[in-house]
């Protein structure tokens, strides 16, 4: 409940009130969040692919880390900024809504994988870095990864379909 | 021009049983939409990122050909993804595409965008030697372009058809 009251207040607070009464802020905001999928889902996809060894395999790992993940980086900064915005202005809506809890849980499991990459195979990529197929645990992260930034452009799409929405 | 004469077209394709499928269930809206937004990922993502290589800020020390024969594939697959669930979308709205001039704008660059990715951009990404750093930043900025226009009027189709252009007050 104490989640609830929070999404209460924000939805009440000026900037909220004031996004969610604007004509044109909402929609460029979201326009922003959706095509902000390309720098960050797409990105990651590359590195994905990468580490599956369908993409990209006579590019060592650590250059395709190195040169990529810094786009990925700087557009998930920009979708957490235009996804907290959209968030604040219909907060209790999402609060209620099905999607947008099944995204947060295959953000937060994203993360997860990715810090457990970065925190463990990965340390000892130079042992691996121009394998053209990467050691069984990184593809197991990269497949984990491919397969949860497609179930959160999935469920984000699907939050528009949920109750409360006339999916425009 | 072309617009009216497709009317008839468009007056049929809403009306086949893929139309009225369409236009009839939310789920499967839903769906061609989430598979058409996957294959947006995929298509733009591998050509923002040879865009970005032709201009310098991509994968470096690494030949452009060499990374452009190894995301050429990838961007197909985001094409054919795109190019089979962007009619089934258009099935569920067919009538309310046709009265988007943004949808028309949205098809207009969007044959612009596949001539040239076909023409220039992939000749220019995989020659050997490369071509001038001036000429690859310039068709990967127009690259980089035609495609983020294209995604942004297909967004803008489902918000401003022309019964709401009026209300919006965007182009009176």
């Amino acid at each position: 409940m104490l989640l609830l009251i929070l999404c209460q207040w924000l939805e009440s607070t000026r900037p909220a009130a004031a996004l969610r009464s604007s004509v044109w802020m909402f929609d460029i905001l979201e326009t922003i969040h959706t095509l902000g999928i390309v720098l960050v889902a797409g990105t990651i996809m590359l590195v994905d692919l990468r580490l599956l060894g369908l993409g990209l395999k006579r590019v060592p790992v650590s250059h395709v880390v190195s040169r990529i993940v810094p786009w990925t980086l700087g557009g998930f900064c920009l979708m957490a900024l235009t996804g907290c915005s959209l968030f604040s202005a219909e907060a209790v809506k999402l609060y209620n809504s099905p999607a947008f809890r099944m995204k947060l849980v295959f953000l937060s499991l994203a993360g997860l994988n990715a810090l457990i990459f970065h925190r463990t195979i990965y340390r000892q990529a130079t042992a691996w870095d121009s394998a053209p197929v990467a050691p069984v645990r990184a593809r197991m992260a990269g497949l984990f990864s491919l397969i949860l930034w497609i179930a959160i452009i999935a469920a984000g799409r699907a939050i528009a379909y949920g109750p409360g929405y006339d999916r425009s | 021009m072309i617009r009216q004469s497709l009317l008839p077209f468009f007056e049929w394709y809403a009306a086949t049983p893929v139309g009225r499928v369409m236009s009839s269930s939310a789920t499967l809206i839903a769906m061609a939409q989430i598979v058409h937004l996957i294959g947006l990922t995929l298509l733009v993502g591998t050509i923002m990122m040879m865009d970005l290589t032709l201009l310098g800020f991509g994968i470096k020390r690494h030949p452009a050909a060499q990374v452009a024969s190894e995301l050429a594939p990838w961007t197909l697959a985001g094409l054919a993804i795109m190019l089979l669930t962007g009619p089934l979308n258009l099935a569920s709205e067919a009538m309310r595409c046709y009265d988007s001039s943004v949808f028309w704008i949205k098809m207009g660059l969007l044959a612009v965008a596949i001539v040239f990715h076909f023409t220039v951009h992939r000749r220019v990404a995989a020659a050997e030697p490369p071509v001038s750093r001036f000429q690859a930043g310039l068709v990967g900025c127009i690259s980089l372009a035609l495609w983020f226009g294209i995604a942004l009027a297909a967004k803008f189709i489902g918000f401003y058809g022309e019964d709401l252009r009026q209300q919006a007050g965007l182009f009176y």
